[in-house]
């Protein structure tokens, strides 16, 4: 019997019988159903835990902890494989303090490679990069930073006198600097940490750059980028005013690997711990997150399995009942020549077909289901709690991803021709003669 | 064409574990020939049945064994069973089994459609045949549509339609009247003359019995040809 006949044949069935079909669609669709938004829960709690540890921080990045750490230990790294980038920031370890027109700020100066920056994401708002040894780029926030004492003093003793008038106190920003930075000149200067005190020999630097806003609201922003170049020179105004006995070093490194991918960060991870560098990545903690997640979704899917096998007991009964009343049919068959084979693939093509259909319309109500909790459960939870943002956060409930909708579609269509194998078995092994004797 | 040489069977009556065998076939041996019309008459419970199911397949006899066509189908498994039927043989009875979901010509086409035939060859044949055994009017008609004598042509048809050597007919007009009957046993007649096929007709009826070549008495398992003790 060509394939399309069977199917034919099937469906022929599946028309007589409809309202028992139907249910026993709704039955499997239930089941499988429940599996997956169940196990969506787990993808679901798992995603939004992940996203927020990887919100708070630069997920391809290691951080590499060494007393010594030097350019050709960086340019050994980067020749690693999966390695992006390698950033060298060297920090300067004295009193800082930057200078436009009467606006100060003690903002802190990083030097560093910037075609490294820029590979490892540094990104501007404005500007271009420095390309001379006195040109910078400033974070962000550096305007906030820049303040003139004046004024600061002035809006001081105004809040003051504002606070014993007014119960409640709303803590106002700070007067600061608000004119244009790219293009205007600074002065930066060290000093002594001990006196506080500048060592009076100013570096003019120009502003050809402002650096893009962290991602994050909380993370500010007010350093001075510039380049190993200006290095000369700052070690020369050091070592004039530095005590003699001092030993210490102007600057102080530090040094973030960028992976190329984040699967890549735990090799990466692994071989620096290897050379001997103490090393920080997120993928640990990433790993044991995973670890658990697994086991409660493994968890969440066996329970949803067993609303398939309940399910499945619907399917069983009508596939029994279908060989029941086909008998007759199935012994005129038999008689005319069809194989025993035949017979039982007629019949778990039938159950098959249950669980496929049961299955696809599972999968559809289940992303319906999914949407619509991620939209409406933050709402109701938020109300629930009192937070009127909670539905701004982040906050996924339910995730479906295709492993999910496969491991529930193998599971059910499975389920399904299980419980249909015994009743197709059943359909052999008719006896013909009994089957033939049997009225109409 | 078809050998049957000292077939033997028996049922088991009684509750489990008690069952005692009753001889239904005792030492049967007879031959039908190519082209031939034979008829197997006997009363009810006389073993008429029993012997056509074997011969057929449907039931493996105890000892003893069926040659059709050189092939001994007797140690037949199952499956080797339903292939050959499939191609040897054609099956009327007496209350036509045809499929009650199934048109006329669904039901025609049903053995095709087991043999893996294509739809449009299938088609081609079941239009010729249904010309051909007057069942044209009625093709798209339900079994519980048709009348008792339709519904056993539509039953001969589908017996027709693979072209089989042997047809085998348990009470081919058992449920008819006498004037259906008549018809029926002419076209089956004409069959074996047109187109030379074999008929095995199992009946209780004399005047069925009548238009076989060679008539065959079944008595307590025992068979009779002409009159003559068959069983040895």
């Amino acid at each position: 019997m060509q394939f399309k006949d069977q199917l034919n044949f099937v469906s022929q069935h599946i028309k007589k019988n409809k309202l028992r079909v139907f249910m026993t669609i709704l039955a499997a669709t239930m089941g499988t159903a429940f599996l997956i938004i169940l196990a969506s829960v787990g993808f679901g709690i798992q995603d939004t835990l992940k996203k927020e540890i990887l919100d708070n921080r630069l997920v391809t990045q290691v951080e590499v902890h060494s007393a010594d750490l030097d350019k050709e230990k960086a340019d050994k790294m980067k020749k690693l494989d999966h390695v992006k980038a390698v950033v060298l920031r060297q920090e300067v370890n004295a009193f800082q303090t930057t200078t436009l027109d009467k606006y100060t700020s003690p903002s802190s100066l990083l030097i560093s490679d910037f075609s490294e920056e820029k590979k490892a994401g540094f990104a501007l708002e404005k500007g271009r990069l420095p390309k001379g040894k006195y040109e910078v780029v400033v974070g962000h926030d550096f305007a906030e930073n820049l303040m003139n004492e004046e004024e600061v003093e002035k809006f001081q003793s105004q809040q003051q006198a504002n606070e014993s008038n007014e119960e409640e106190q709303i803590v106002p920003e700070l007067p600061h600097y608000e004119g244009e930075l790219l293009g205007k000149e600074i002065t930066y200067e060290i000093g002594s940490f001990e006196t506080g005190e500048s060592y009076k020999e100013p570096i003019k630097l120009t502003i050809v750059g402002i650096a893009k806003a962290p991602s994050k609201d909380f993370i500010s922003d007010g350093n001075l980028y510039a380049d190993a170049s200006l290095i000369p020179e700052m070690e020369a105004i050091y070592d004039r005013h530095k005590p003699e006995e001092s030993e210490a070093s102007l600057f102080y490194s530090n040094l973030n690997v960028y992976a190329d991918e984040l699967q890549n960060v735990k090799g990466i991870t692994t071989t620096l711990k290897d050379d001997g560098y103490s090393v920080y990545s997120i993928s640990e903690e990433l790993e044991q997150i995973d670890v658990f997640f697994l086991a409660l979704k493994a968890g969440l899917i066996f329970v949803g399995t067993i609303a398939i096998l309940i399910s499945s007991i619907g399917i069983f009964n009508t596939m029994t009942m279908a060989v029941t009343e086909r008998t007759r049919e199935i012994g005129v068959m038999k008689a005319l020549g069809a194989k025993p084979k035949l017979i039982q693939r007629l019949f778990l093509l039938e159950s098959a077909w249950i669980g496929i259909i049961g299955t696809l319309i599972a999968v559809i109500l289940s992303y319906a289901i999914s949407i619509l909790a991620n939209y409406i459960l933050p709402l109701v939870v938020g109300a629930a709690l009192g937070e009127e943002n909670f539905g701004e956060l982040n906050v996924t409930f339910s995730i479906i991803p295709w492993q999910l909708v496969v491991i529930a579609s193998a599971i059910s269509i499975g389920v399904a021709m299980i419980s249909g194998w015994r009743p197709a078995r059943k359909a052999t092994q008719i006896d013909v003669i009994d089957a033939l004797r049997r009225e109409l | 064409m078809i050998h049957v040489e000292h077939i033997q069977h028996s049922f088991k009556i009684g509750k489990k574990g008690k069952e005692r065998p009753v001889p239904v076939l005792k030492d049967l041996s007879f031959e039908v020939k190519k082209g031939s019309i034979i008829s197997i008459v006997g009363r009810s419970g006389s073993g008429k049945s029993t012997l056509l199911h074997i011969m057929a397949g449907f039931l493996k006899p105890e000892s003893g064994q069926i040659t059709v066509n050189g092939t001994v189908t007797s140690k037949f498994t199952e499956t080797q069973s339903a292939e050959f039927r499939l191609e040897q043989f054609g099956f009327i009875f007496q209350n036509f089994q045809l499929m009650p979901g199934l048109t006329t010509f669904e039901n025609i086409e049903l053995p095709l459609k087991l043999k893996g035939v294509t739809k449009a060859e299938r088609t081609k044949q079941v239009e010729q045949l249904v010309q051909h055994v007057g069942l044209k009017e009625v093709q798209d008609h339900y079994p519980n549509e048709l009348s008792g004598g339709q519904q056993q042509r539509v039953s001969i048809a589908r017996a027709l339609i693979t072209n089989p050597p042997i047809i085998f007919a348990d009470e081919p007009t058992g449920s008819l009247d006498s004037e259906t009957e008549q018809e029926i046993l002419a076209l089956i007649r004409s069959l074996n003359e047109s187109r030379g096929i074999t008929f095995v007709i199992i009946t209780h009826d004399d005047e069925v019995a009548s238009i076989a070549d060679e008539i065959y008495q079944m008595h307590d398992g025992v068979l009779k040809a002409g009159g003559i003790h068959h069983a040895i």
